[in-house]
């Protein structure tokens, strides 16, 4: 896998923790099985997801604050050659490549980095 | 919802080889059959969860947990280690057992905090120390399980 790739995949897992925690959905059972303090998980997250931002190479990082602008979800998974961000078929000759996944590459219609699960 | 369709019995370990909060986490991620590169980044998001603070809820039980892009679905892994190891618990006491959740970020049934809750739910009733620590065989954890109706 391509470093960039897995550290985008990083960003996005600690991004929908983040996510989970600040809307209080995860937040509760966190706070209440777990015992966390929610605030300082969450700004314990923000710090290491700026830490990790700051490890992108400059033409990922521009395509990642295109697409962060859109929401909180910047890689999306491609399952029997859909892009599961926007739900459009990625291009036959792209979807039958090999060493997938060893690229950084995006989806021609939403822009969100692709990661293949397919 | 039942839980026992989340588990399968290559998932369940009855004697961790681990010695270490660390090795154990490792050795259930692998159960899953996932690639090393996947195993690798379940692995640190699961050590991200851990340094917000310890999953072990106390009485020999922890519940290490993340989602990740690297699973397809909700996948569980439960580990038994007698001896204990180490998770930095509530109690203060080791961990013996320790049922690991891994979600996808996004699912559409939306099974994931359900799944939490009703394992940390199974893991509060007075017996179930007890009777995972009597369990000689995977079918069992399923039995289990299916007995307490979760
Ligand atoms: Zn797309």
């Amino acid at each position: 896998m391509h470093p960039q790739l897995e550290l985008l995949l990083e960003i996005q897992d600690l991004q929908m923790q983040r996510g989970g925690l600040a809307d209080g959905t995860l937040g509760d059972m966190e706070s209440d099985v777990f015992d966390i303090k929610v605030e300082d998980a969450i700004s314990s997250l923000d710090e290491k997801v700026l830490e990790l931002e700051g490890r992108l190479e400059e033409g990922v990082r521009k395509r990642y604050q295109l697409v962060t602008g859109k929401g909180p979800r910047v890689v999306a998974p491609v399952i029997n050659g859909i892009c599961y961000g926007c739900f459009v078929a990625i291009s036959t000759a792209r979807a039958s490549e090999t060493g997938r996944n060893r690229r950084v590459e995006s989806c021609d219609h939403c822009g969100r980095f692709l990661y293949h699960l397919d | 919802m039942k839980l026992r369709d989340f588990f399968s019995t290559e998932a369940i370990k009855l004697d961790l080889e681990a010695e270490t909060k660390d090795d154990a986490l490792k050795e259930l991620v692998a159960c899953f059959g996932l690639d090393e590169k996947s195993d690798g980044i379940l692995f640190k998001m699961l050590k991200r969860r851990e340094n917000l603070g310890s999953t072990g809820i106390g009485r020999g039980i922890a519940i290490p947990h993340c989602r990740s892009l690297v699973v397809t679905r909700l996948r569980i892994a439960f580990g038994r280690k007698i001896s204990g190891l180490d998770f930095k618990a509530i109690d203060e006491k080791p961990a013996r057992y320790v049922f690991l959740i891994v979600a996808p970020p996004l699912e559409v049934s939306n099974q994931y905090l359900p799944v939490l809750g009703k394992i940390a739910q199974f893991s509060k009733e007075a017996d179930v120390p007890d009777a995972l620590a009597a369990l000689s065989n995977p079918q069992e954890l399923i039995e289990l399980l299916e007995s307490k109706g979760i």
